[in-house]
């Protein structure tokens, strides 16, 4: 064959990396499980009713344990998800979704410790559904619109709380329970599960 | 400009970046809806729907028409004629980067 031109072989590079590149973006763009999302949604209702019940909405025996069960349950469900799909759960878009989601919930762990400790536990429910839905709608630019819109909303619940601390426990109730059901319903009912 | 023989060769429907993309992404999934695709690309209604009714036309992707929660939903899939012209296509882009290879352990 005729050598090619060095503007062809450029050309040819960067071609085979937006393949590469639109193909992972495509596969792990609809492999957010709505099932995960289903059961984040039934332990965050779950948690937010014992809590409750124990008399306070942002009770660490309880919420600690549940968010444990809830990442593994996400994982598991988007796990099995990319499995059917055929496409590798480490992509791209996972690994930014966990780059966006980490220092999320670690600042989350240091504030949860500072609030509690400088006495003002009332606005920890609050923070908690701002900061998860800060990282939700970052992260959810990486996936459907509809993880974006759940990230919208709990960050708006987060803001509420914040702002009205006695409404704390409610809004963990909707934003960690009642959203996700919803959200996870809709993942599964147009997106493929 | 004065191209080898091989980028003479290439598939020009699918070497515009849009049905590039869109070949590409329906390659990696059994099916995408309309706004799915339009998000993953990054590009306009009015954009996708040019770019994929040229590839409908040549066979390489399949469109069903249907209806959910009452509201018309769009699905986009790759049909074999159109996987094979990716394939073609990807090899291509290889020879080129392999004769371009070649050519550099040769000097």
């Amino acid at each position: 064959m005729t050598l090619p031109t060095h503007e062809e072989r450029e050309n040819a590079k960067q071609t085979l990396e937006y393949i590469r590149r639109t193909m992972e973006s495509a596969s792990s763009y609809t492999a957010m499980a709505g099932s995960g999302m289903v059961g984040v949604g039934v332990i965050g209702l779950i948690a937010s009713g014992v809590a409750a019940r124990l008399g306070d909405a942002a009770d660490l025996r309880v919420w600690v344990p549940a968010a444990a069960v809830a990442i593994v349950v996400t994982g598991s469900a988007n796990a099995h998800k990319a499995s059917r799909m055929g496409v590798p759960l480490w992509s791209g878009a996972f690994r930014k979704l966990a780059w966006v989601m980490t220092p999320v919930l670690l600042a989350g762990m240091v504030l949860t410790i500072a609030l509690g400790q400088q006495g003002a536990a009332a606005l920890i429910p609050g923070m908690w559904l701002a900061l998860y839905g800060a990282g939700v709608t970052a992260g959810g630019t990486l996936s459907v619109r509809a993880v974006r819109a759940m990230g919208v909303a709990v960050l708006c619940l987060g803001t509420i709380a914040l702002l009205q601390p006695q409404w704390g426990g409610p809004m963990l109730t909707v934003g960690f329970g009642v959203l996700h059901v919803i959200f996870g319903i809709l993942l599964i009912t147009r997106h493929g599960g | 400009m004065a191209g080898s023989a091989v980028s003479e060769e290439l598939d020009r429907l699918i070497h515009e970046r849009i049905r590039l993309g869109i070949v590409s992404a329906l390659a990696a999934n059994d099916s995408l809806s309309f706004a799915d695709l339009r998000d993953v690309l990054g590009t306009t209604d009015g954009n996708l729907s040019v770019h994929a009714r040229k590839l409908e036309d040549a066979g390489y992707v399949r469109v069903s028409k249907g209806f959910e929660a009452r509201k018309p939903k769009t699905e986009y899939s790759l049909t074999a004629k159109g996987r094979r012209a990716l394939e073609a296509y990807l090899a291509q882009m290889e020879q080129i980067l392999s004769a371009a290879r070649e050519a550099l352990e040769r000097t």
